[in-house]
């Protein structure tokens, strides 16, 4: 265990980790220890954090760990913990010190493996529609939280309980018109 | 019937005892019976007209002592009877009266009736005072009228005869006869005077639904026959007759009864008809200002339901559409003068149509605000014409116009003014045509501009006129400046130009691009002098020469001797001063010594060269365009009629399209912070506030200066929740927090 855990305080220990554990470093599982190990941020794991987190999730092997990771993914998608981990998604992917908003290509990428096999078809959509349009080139944080909320609240892909005249991110308003001017196009 | 006194003094003279008068007593059986046949026969001498000849003292003491010795009863019946008898009698001499003389007879037969009543309740008194209440009969007088009623009026014969009668003269009469109202109105009286519930049953009912019926025909006739004005002009006089009717011989309650009848037959029943009638109809009446038929129209739906608020709802729709029509019509759009010109005539003509027509009624006057307010905003230029035509009336339009007339024209652009939901857009116009107003000097009356800004600022606030107030400032006080500059340097100038400057101060004036360009020597000495002096008495300040502004008065000598006096811009002066020390200049050779920006000195140089009466100056080659090979020279052979020469204008003009879209940009930036302001402001109080909420009071504060749009206060929202101004509620995403 001591080895392994000099190599952890870098990405290159992560990746170690990764192979290790038999997981790819960009699957969201990975993501998933990270949220449950709280670290802070991408790519490295703290000492402090690899001990409580470790502790957290009471193992002590690789083996174990391995196992671990595989019914992570459970807890994680319980719907108490899932906005936690939604949340922290983002947050973990702020690398400089004051980021407060994420590119467009990254947000459709963690959109895609952070919500992608609960909703694919707003994910699908949502990230399509950011990388047409040039109104905004970075999403912060309360998109990223109106995106989720969106996802659950609003039927798809009807739209039909959509209202513009409430409190919905601004982008997400331009990207209702959008869907609702490509379906009129489909219709036509 | 004569009355004596009698008295009775059978008393013994005895111990002073005053004993009660004592009544006969009655023994004999008789008596009643003979009592009574005096009083009957009494009452058929007064229903014969005879009743001079009998004794009232002495019908009445029989009466008296029938009701004392307790045959009352027998009193009471007998009456009865006996005025159901002479009643009937009457009944057999009105049933028999021919035509006409039938309402005669009956009314005759009435007042003999009601004469005899009197004198019959009169005898019968005491009987009516202690009897009557006693047994709960129906007292002697109300008793006749109900005989009478019985009797006569309800007589088979006479019931349905009378009605028939009366109907039919009202018919005729309706029709144009004249007939005998006097006798109507006591026949009618006679019915009232029965009682309401015989007046009602017996004539009026029957009266309102005979007028409805033919009311209803004569509406259906004259509403295919006759245009709108004419059927009102019917239809008034109609209901003016029935109210002259009912003054005359009808009950005053039934007034109110036959007037909404004849609403209802005549005007409620084809308002909507009425209204819309082909070439005839309220808008036609609208259009060709048809005051009096107009008037009439209000006059009469007034008084049927919902009849105000077709009228108005017509009004409405109509004006909405020649509005719309108005602003959008590309021809007029122009000519903003005459565009703004045609709203205030539109304006004038249906406040003229409701002051005189429409009995100045407010629901009219808002109807009439809410149509300009939504047309005049379809144009999103109507706030710059507007401006446009202000600058038109302050330049010239109202030049020797009495200062009241002025206030007139200028409450009239306030009104309209009032309708614009982008009042900052003409902020912004207005204020760079009074930039140019002032600069040139081309204004026609001090007084009118300032009186305009007060009305501004009384409408909008202090801060919409505070910048403007500025520029009136900085002119005055450049003239102080000026008068300065001379007393202190006057001496040493001498020959050198005279020099007027005009210090603007940045934050007041329209924001223009400082630009450059070389003055001529003798021009730039001066300028040098006087920034000095300036800066002498103002340090800490900066001075800019702004050369695309300003104009200078240049006196020419031509070829052949003719002198002019040319008016010119600052950039056509340093043009044509060059030419004090050249005969021929390249294109090239000008910009350079000018240093004037290529697209500004193209203008400049086409206004020189290429405009005839005003060529100052001669190009080869002799194209309309300017090309940068080409060659200028002075054009000795210039003429005109005019000794001064005015070149180059400076009057504000209907922006063009690539300039319309920066003007607008610029509002749309300016807007920014100000709905910024407005968010925070609200949340600073608030604390907390849901959405909709937010929106509504953003659009509240900010509606003296224009329409916020709701998706860009959204905008505004999150950009301060990124900078961590507000942010949102947690439990409930639709609530906003303030972050101190």
């Amino acid at each position: 265990m001591l080895v392994i855990l000099v190599l952890l305080y870098s990405p290159e220990g992560i990746e170690a980790l990764c192979s290790a554990v038999g997981v790819d470093h960009t699957d969201v599982r990975m993501l998933m220890l990270a949220w449950k190990m709280n670290a802070e941020k991408q790519g490295y794991f703290t000492q402090d954090e690899w001990h409580i987190g470790l502790k957290a999730l009471r193992v002590d092997t690789i083996g174990k760990l391995k196992k671990r990771l595989s019914n992570l993914k459970e807890e994680v998608m319980k719907p108490e913990n899932f906005e936690n981990f939604y949340l922290y998604a983002f947050r973990y992917c702020l690398t400089e010190e004051k980021q407060k908003s994420i590119d467009i290509e990254s947000i459709c990428i963690l959109l895609d493996l952070v919500l992608g096999s609960q909703f694919r078809p707003q994910v699908d959509t949502f990230t399509e529609y950011l990388k047409i349009q040039n109104e905004y080139k970075v999403i912060n944080m309360d998109q990223w939280t109106n995106f989720f909320r969106f996802c659950k609240e609003i039927s798809f892909p009807d739209l039909e309980n959509y209202d513009t005249t409430e409190a919905w991110s601004l982008v997400l308003d331009n990207y209702v018109e959008w869907m609702k001017e490509k379906a009129k196009l489909a219709a036509a | 019937m004569n009355s004596n006194s009698n008295n009775s003094n059978n008393q013994k003279k005895r111990n002073f005892q005053i004993e009660a008068f004592k009544h006969k007593v009655v023994v004999d059986p008789k008596y009643p019976e003979k009592t009574w046949k005096i009083l009957e026969h009494a009452i058929q001498e007064i229903y014969n007209h005879n009743a001079s000849g009998l004794s009232f003292e002495e019908l009445y003491r029989n009466a008296y002592n029938m009701v004392l010795h307790k045959f009352g009863e027998k009193l009471y019946t007998g009456l009865v009877s006996s005025m159901t008898y002479h009643l009937k009698e009457m009944s057999k001499s009105i049933e028999t009266a021919q035509g006409g003389l039938f309402l005669e007879e009956l009314n005759r037969k009435w007042i003999d009736h009601n004469k005899a009543l009197q004198m019959i309740r009169d005898i019968l008194m005491y009987m009516d005072r202690t009897f009557i209440p006693g047994n709960h009969k129906t007292p002697v007088h109300e008793l006749g009228l109900n005989l009478w009623r019985d009797n006569i009026v309800h007589s088979s014969k006479v019931q349905t005869r009378l009605l028939n009668t009366l109907l039919e003269l009202i018919l005729r009469e309706r029709t144009g006869e004249v007939i005998n109202r006097g006798l109507m109105r006591n026949i009618i009286k006679m019915l009232m005077d029965l009682g309401p519930l015989v007046y009602q049953e017996d004539f009026e009912k029957p009266f309102l639904e005979v007028s409805a019926d033919f009311y209803r025909v004569e509406s259906q006739k004259f509403i295919e026959c006759c245009d709108c004005g004419d059927y009102l002009k019917k239809a008034e006089r109609r209901l003016n007759e029935e109210i002259e009717r009912v003054s005359h011989y009808l009950d005053g309650k039934s007034e109110a009864k036959i007037t909404s009848v004849v609403e209802k037959e005549m005007i409620a029943n084809h308002m909507l008809r009425l209204v819309h009638m082909e070439n005839s109809g309220l808008v036609n009446m609208l259009l060709d200002d048809k005051y009096e038929d107009l008037g009439r129209m209000y006059n009469l739906f007034r008084r049927v339901p919902n009849g105000l608020s077709t009228i108005r709802d017509v009004m409405t729709s109509h004006l909405r559409d020649t509005g719309k029509q108005l602003v959008t019509d590309l021809e007029r759009v122009k000519d903003p003068v005459e565009f703004v010109q045609c709203l205030l005539n539109e304006r004038d003509k249906y406040d003229k149509v409701i002051s005189l027509a429409f009995n100045i009624d407010k629901t009219f006057q808002n109807a009439l605000n809410s149509s300009f307010e939504f047309f005049i905003n379809l144009n999103p230029r109507s706030p710059e014409f507007i401006s446009l035509f202000v600058d038109d009336k302050l330049r010239k339009g109202l030049k020797g116009v009495s200062e009241e007339d002025v206030e007139i024209v200028l409450d009239k652009v306030m009104m309209l003014f009032r309708y614009l939901h982008e009042k900052d857009v003409f902020e912004k116009y207005y204020k760079q045509h009074l930039a140019k107003r002032l600069l040139s000097g081309k204004t026609v009356s001090d007084d009118a501009e300032r009186s305009l800004i007060v009305k501004l600022k009384t409408e909008c606030g202090y801060q919409f006129t505070s910048k403007l107030e500025g520029m009136f400032t900085d002119m005055k006080t450049s003239q102080d400046t000026m008068q300065g500059f001379y007393t202190n340097h006057g001496a040493e100038l001498g020959d050198s130009p005279t020099l007027v400057v005009q210090v603007l101060t940045t934050g007041s004036w329209p924001t223009q691009p400082t630009v450059t360009c070389n003055l001529p020597a003798e021009m730039s000495a001066l300028c040098e002098k006087f920034r000095s002096y300036y800066l002498g008495t103002h340090t800490g300040r900066r001075l800019s020469w702004q050369t695309n502004m300003g104009t200078a008065d240049l006196k020419a000598t031509f070829g052949k001797g003719q002198k002019h006096e040319l008016n010119v811009s600052t950039y056509q002066m340093c043009v044509l001063m060059l030419f004090n020390n050249a005969d021929r200049l390249s294109y090239k050779e000008i910009e350079q010594a000018t240093e004037i920006p290529s697209s500004d000195l193209k203008r400049c140089l086409q206004s020189l060269a290429c405009v005839k009466g005003k060529n100052v100056l001669r190009k080869e080659p002799m194209s309309k365009d300017i090309g940068e090979e080409d060659a200028f020279f002075v054009n000795e052979k210039f003429t005109s009629k005019f000794y001064k020469v005015k070149i180059g204008t400076v009057v504000a003009q209907k922006e063009s399209e690539p300039e319309k879209q920066e003007t607008r940009q610029r509002v749309e930036e300016d807007r920014k912070p100000q709905i910024e302001a407005a968010i925070v402001r609200i949340m600073k109080s608030r604390r907390v506030l849901d959405h909709n909420n937010i929106i509504t009071e953003v659009t509240k504060q900010l509606q003296s200066r224009f329409l916020a749009n709701p998706g860009e206060i959204k905008k505004r929202i999150e950009s301060l929740i990124e900078r961590d101004f507000l942010e949102r509620d947690n439990a409930d995403r639709r609530l906003y927090r303030y972050l101190a």
